[in-house]
């Protein structure tokens, strides 16, 4: 046990009140960090999944973004692709690997049954839309979506990713003079 | 925030499991290790799993590393197919069966097209028959190849090469079947009395050059893992399912073929052209893992000599009747129809009952994984679990059948 | 050591006539269709004799291929796909299952394939089969309320919460 004299006091970067070349640094670094080295949860429901598959292999290869490491257990992931549709039945398991995850994390929600039901959308057990339980940040359309497209959705997402501040502006902070 | 999983409520298949060790602890069986109690652990191989290949579950009950028992749980893709037909027209409703067995998509549209064709009386023309022969068996390939490689990804998680150049030489097929149809999976292609697109300049051609590399491809695949010691232990006398199970079950496929069973709807109620054409059909001796995967590469050898014979054979003509007004709205008499085909899986067919309307009146699949599911509470339990994986990956489920 | 389909050489009118004369009492309407399927109906109490004299039959139907749940507006109807090695033929049996009390006997102990069958014909239409080791929901979640396939089936809330 460290007594609290001892223990060595790291600054935080949002101890900060407002950027600065400090905080803006920090974030360029970890989000070119961040967004090149994404680690997938293989949530592969359907048909979608055989084309996530497809883009991690050889002919389509997602290593060359950073992605390759797909991992099965959601306590090692960032990115959550929804492949596939959601029914009533798998519904709480989603919100439950969801919620498993820890932060930062993405969701991406590939191909029509996951954005919106799909063909089947009035089926009495299809749940409309990933979104309806989960937040979404990349919505991929097709069915399926090409590899090509799950690529571009998947650099979408890297944009998205690279907008994390540590100390976002806040308005409220600025001097009076600079206040409109 | 992660107590709420712990106070979880078990449901319906967890309480059988529950109920079930309690059974046994009652009647006192003991442990498989002389002198130890009975400890069993009820674990979720849960529907998000790297090697269940899609969303199935199966609540299974260890004892160490013994398989004592497992309920298979389905119905996480359920995506009530046969509701929607009923809502849909005839033709409107073949990109849905697509979706059902979604590695092996042409046949499953055959199997469709077949029914309705034959309750509606309408018989397609030869060069579309020719057509629809070499793009199932095109089909056939690269689901067996889907099969095989991650059925070898399951045995060490992605760590052999085998599924990479499986999945790599899929994708030649599929830029073929691309070309012809136009989509990559999802094909949408077969229509009542023919197929949709004739096929493109020097498509034959380049089908030809694939079918000669093709051999090779497959001496590839075996040459990385027939060899392998560790393969063999781990595949050989694994999973046995015997004649009896296969007639009680209803097992068909290669999984049938596997346990020695001559049994090939191809050959045994043939449709399209498949009596012209001269193939073997492959069956193994001893109904274990190694023999399933072997009858699916030798399968595979077979449907190239079958699209080689069909290239040749290739007559010219139409490929849909009545070229300029095709069926679209097609309203078959009452009454109600079964076809079952041979899909890589299995028999895969589709009962149609129809009461004259442009909707069907009730659609039910007969679908070949189902069938073949029901095996696993009889042939995973005695089993360590890294072979129960072993198993269930060679017995090649794809859940889009299964829950439909 | 290979098994084959189709040991047996039988054209499809002496197949009728055999089983018309040995299950004529059983196989009601007994007719052929198509090249090699013949079709009858039967009656709901004598389903399950009938199942086992056919099962152990010379020309036996040892394999359930499927059991289809029809819903005809005033009745319901179970259809059983059978499957004959030795012949290479089908056997479809239509069996009127009255709405209002929908229970057949079980077939499990002749087939064990019947099992997920009838589980996922109970699921879907809501029939009921007498003795079955272990009915419940197989497709839905077990607390759905209803039987989908029912032509007078409505959506409810408590099914689809996240519509």
């Amino acid at each position: 046990m460290v007594p609290d004299r001892l223990k060595v006091q790291y600054p935080k970067l949002s101890d900060f009140s407002q950027p600065n070349v400090i905080t803006t640094t920090a974030d360029l670094v970890f989000a070119w960090a961040r967004s090149r080295s994404v680690f997938p949860f293989t949530y592969g429901l359907a048909c979608c999944a055989i084309e996530m598959l497809s883009s991690g292999f050889a002919r389509f290869d997602v290593a060359r973004y950073g992605m390759e490491v797909f991992r099965p257990t959601p306590r090692q992931c960032d990115l959550m692709i929804v492949a596939g549709t959601l029914n009533e039945k798998m519904a709480p398991i989603l919100k439950r690997l969801y919620d498993q995850m820890s932060e930062p994390k993405w969701v991406v929600s590939m191909g029509a049954c996951a954005t919106s039901g799909g063909p089947f959308y009035d089926g009495y057990n299809v749940v409309n839309g990933v979104d309806k339980v989960v937040p979404v940040d990349v919505y991929i359309p097709g069915c399926p979506p090409r590899p090509e497209a799950l690529f571009q959705g998947l650099l979408e997402l890297q944009k998205v990713i690279r907008q994390y501040k540590f100390v976002p502006e806040l308005p409220e902070l600025a001097k009076p003079a600079e206040r409109s | 925030m992660f107590d709420q999983f712990a106070t979880a409520e078990p449901d319906e298949a967890m309480k059988l499991a529950i109920r079930r060790v309690e059974e046994t602890t009652a009647a006192g069986k003991g442990s498989y290790l002389e002198g130890l109690e009975l400890n069993e652990v009820i674990v979720n191989m849960g529907p998000q799993h790297p090697s269940t290949h899609g969303v199935l579950r199966l609540v299974v009950t260890l004892d160490g590393e013994l398989v004592r028992d497992v309920i298979p749980v389905i119905g996480y893709l359920h995506r009530c197919k046969e509701k929607l037909a009923e809502k849909r027209t005839y033709f409107q409703y073949i990109p849905i069966v697509d979706r059902t067995e979604y590695v092996a998509s042409m046949n499953c549209e055959w199997a469709y097209v077949l029914a309705v064709e034959k309750l509606a009386g309408i018989v397609p023309t030869r060069r579309a028959e020719f057509i629809r022969v070499i793009t199932g068996e095109l089909m056939r390939i690269a689901s067996h190849q889907v099969a095989v490689g991650t059925f070898v990804a399951d045995l060490s998680p992605l760590g052999t090469a085998m599924v990479f150049y499986c999945f790599n030489d899929r994708e030649r097929i599929l830029d073929l079947l691309e070309e012809v149809s136009g989509a990559r999976m999802m094909f949408n292609y077969f229509r009542f009395g023919g197929v949709r697109y004739d096929l493109p300049d020097g498509w034959v051609e380049k089908c030809r050059t694939l079918m000669k590399d093709m051999p090779k491809l497959i001496d590839q695949y075996e040459s990385l893992v027939n060899d392998n010691a560790i393969f063999l232990q781990r595949t050989m006398g694994k999973g046995v399912i015997t004649q009896q199970d296969v007639a009680d079950y209803g097992i068909t496929g290669p999984n049938a073929r596997a346990s020695g069973i001559d049994l090939d709807l191809r050959r045994s109620r043939p449709y399209s052209v498949y009596p012209e054409l001269d193939f073997k059909v492959c069956t193994g001796e001893h109904g274990d893992v190694l023999d399933r995967y072997q009858v699916r590469i030798d399968e595979m050898r077979e449907s190239v000599k079958i699209v080689e014979q069909c290239l040749d054979m290739l007559p010219r003509g139409p490929v849909q009747i009545g070229s300029l007004r095709p069926p679209y709205v097609i309203q078959p008499p009452p009454g109600s129809c079964y076809v079952g085909q041979e899909n890589p899986r299995g028999e895969y067919g589709v009962y149609v009952v129809s009461d004259g309307s442009r909707y069907p009146y009730r659609l039910k699949y007969r679908d070949p994984c189902f069938c073949n599911l029901q095996i696993f509470g009889k042939l995973l339990p005695g089993n360590k679990i890294a072979d129960a994986v072993a198993i269930s990956g060679s017995i090649d489920l794809v859940l889009g059948g299964i829950d439909r | 050591m290979a098994r084959e389909v189709g040991r047996v050489e039988i054209t499809m009118e002496a197949l009728f006539a055999r089983l018309a004369a040995d299950f004529g009492d059983g196989l009601g309407d007994l007719r052929v269709q198509e090249p090699d399927t013949l079709v009858a109906a039967v009656e709901r109490g004598a389903l399950h004799a009938l199942a086992e004299r056919l099962k152990a039959h010379e020309l036996g139907y040892e394999t359930l291929n499927f059991i289809a749940a029809v819903d005809h507006v005033r009745h319901l109807e179970a259809v059983y796909h059978l499957y004959s090695w030795h012949t290479n033929t089908w056997l479809e049996l239509h069996v009127e299952v009255p709405r209002g009390k929908a229970e057949i006997d079980t077939v499990t102990d002749v087939w064990p394939a019947a099992d997920w069958h009838e589980r996922e014909a109970w699921d879907m239409m809501g029939i009921r089969f007498k003795g079955h080791p272990d009915l419940r929901r197989i497709l839905l979640k077990d607390d759905f309320i209803g039987h989908p396939l029912r032509k007078d089936y409505v959506d409810r809330a408590e099914n689809h919460p996240h519509v």
